[in-house]
């Protein structure tokens, strides 16, 4: 069992390595990367301060409410598009026919691609709160409410994970998953409250809405870091999220599972 | 050690035209790739499958790792069939497949080969020494720090190779190993293949080089449009009496043979 542990971690520390290395040979894209975050932090800083202090959505500051919707946001939205993106460029380059015949079982190597993403952009996110919460708005964390915040996350992220491999066998499937990561970047964008609460949606779209996981994130993580919600406080939409998860991540190694399958029997493995 | 006994094996690929098929014209129906093939190959052996493009080759040697699954027909190695478990194929087959470019171009060689062998279970403290090593046996040494993507066509090949030898699997798919090598190269890859089979290891090698076949092969199938067509014991064979036979048993015309072989 020890054993087995290791040689996952080792994995991962090789997937992680080669990610990294990746990255910051394209040494331009890394640095814009950094100036895309901090433009972004500037240019809601300032939409905040146009619409004024009296607009307080869900009762709080406008600046920050933005900077959580979207900062969480683009990392799930992030980590899902790295399923895919990873799939595609495997499937491009010619290693995911090197990498299916490895002694790693595929679940093995896509549940470790999705830890090395997520950590990626962890840093990000972290970096993007801090700046935001912190240092511009002066929002003060305590323990409690970082527990609840710690618990949504890690739901969020389970959540994220199970979309992204779903992504990951539609690509396998129909060679196409851009499109469809496409259509849920877009759907999201509009109907979770990112820059906006979900409450001002007409009421069939506020269903929609409710239906997807990433409100429910956003809901949660908002109250927890921003209105002081302590874990019993966003109870309810910790529940709910446990449920997206139980349901979502199976149902996501399923799926990629049969498309694995149907690719390999009709020889669309590498095809894109 | 495991040999491979391919029993009865097709494999079909269907063409599904999409929609506007009349603007493009896309072909429907399908193709089959391989028509109940049966063949084995003993531990310690080298076949080779020899046959033009198209002949099913690449598809053999796919469904062997598990890329691909068999319409019917079944696949043992070391007696386990690979529908079952397809865990004993990715334990025990090495495949250095024919697409040059299946690396991470921004990664050097020995990072390349230091990842795959963490995916490949290769003890952290024996990784160096084992990417020394296949380096070594390739003839990469002096380019490992160099990124991959400045690889000229042989040195991604070599590559390929080094990564296929890494698990030090019972059983290697060679992909026609030697396409983009020089021959002295070549030479020197046909010697370590030798070695291999010498070890107890089988090795399975695709190729349309005549040379190379009896230079490496114990025996030799000659495929064609996806069927076996001939057989050969090639302990004692001659290239020029190979390609006589080649073409006694597939019926081509010794010219297809260089057309389709781009020689």
């Amino acid at each position: 069992m020890t054993n087995r542990l290791f040689r996952l971690c080792d994995k991962l520390l090789a997937i992680a390595r080669k990610d990294f290395l990746t990255s910051i040979r394209y040494r331009s894209a890394f640095l814009m990367t950094g100036l895309g975050v901090v433009a972004e932090l500037a240019a809601f800083y300032y939409l905040s301060r146009a619409i004024g202090p009296s607009f307080r959505p869900q009762g709080m500051g406008y600046f920050p409410f933005l900077l959580v919707g979207t900062g969480f946001y683009a990392f799930l939205m992030m980590g899902i598009n790295s399923f895919l993106s990873s799939m595609q460029e495997s499937q491009q380059s010619g290693t995911l026919e090197v990498l299916m015949t490895s002694r790693t079982s595929p679940a093995t190597l896509i549940f470790l691609n999705a830890v090395s993403a997520f950590s990626r952009n962890v840093l990000r996110l972290l970096l993007y709160l801090a700046a935001g919460l912190v240092i511009l708005s002066g929002v003060h964390l305590r323990y409690e409410n970082l527990l609840a915040a710690a618990a949504a996350f890690i739901l969020s992220v389970v959540i994220a994970v199970a979309i992204g491999i779903m992504t990951a066998a539609i690509q396998l499937g129909t060679h196409k998953g851009s499109a469809v990561m496409w259509l849920f970047g877009s759907v999201a964008w509009l109907m979770t409250g990112t820059m906006f609460p979900v409450t001002v949606l007409p009421k069939p779209l506020l269903w929609i809405a409710k239906l997807i996981p990433i409100t429910h994130c956003l809901n949660a993580l908002r109250f927890s870091l921003l209105s002081g919600g302590t874990l019993q406080g966003v109870g309810r939409e910790i529940a709910i999220l446990a449920a997206f998860s139980v349901v979502l991540l199976p149902s996501g190694l399923l799926i990629f599972s049969y498309m694995l399958k149907r690719a390999r029997l009709e020889g669309t493995l590498s095809f894109y | 050690m495991g040999g491979i006994v391919f029993e009865s094996v097709s494999k079909r690929f269907r063409h599904r035209p999409v929609l506007f098929n009349w603007i493009g014209k896309e072909r429907g129906g399908e193709t089959r790739a391989i028509d109940a093939v049966s063949f084995s190959a003993p531990p310690g052996r080298v076949l080779v499958l020899l046959g033009p493009n198209g002949s099913g080759k690449t598809t053999t040697l796919k469904l062997i790792s598990t890329l691909l699954l068999p319409d019917s027909g079944r696949i043992l190695l070391a007696e386990a069939d690979t529908r079952i478990d397809s865990t004993r194929a990715r334990r025990d087959v090495g495949f250095a497949v024919a697409n040059e470019r299946s690396f991470f171009p921004r990664l050097s060689g020995r990072e390349n080969l230091d990842f795959f062998a963490a995916l490949e279970d290769v003890p952290r403290d024996q990784r160096p020494k084992r990417i020394r090593w296949a380096l070594g046996m390739v003839g990469l040494h002096s380019d490992s720090d160099t990124l991959v993507m400045k690889f000229s066509s042989g040195m991604y090949q070599r590559l390929a190779i080094a990564r296929a030898l890494l698990k030090d699997p019972a059983i290697l798919l060679l992909d026609e190993p030697t396409r983009s090598l020089d021959p002295a190269s070549a030479m020197q890859f046909w010697k370590l293949v030798r070695s291999l089979s010498e070890q107890g290891k089988t090795v399975l090698l695709a190729t349309h080089n005549f040379s190379e076949a009896v230079s490496v092969g114990d025996s030799v199938v000659i495929l064609r449009h996806g069927k076996v067509v001939g057989r050969k014991d090639l302990r004692s064979e001659t290239a020029e009496r190979l390609r006589s036979f080649y073409f006694q048993a597939t019926g081509e015309a010794e010219e297809e043979m260089v057309l389709a072989a781009g020689a």
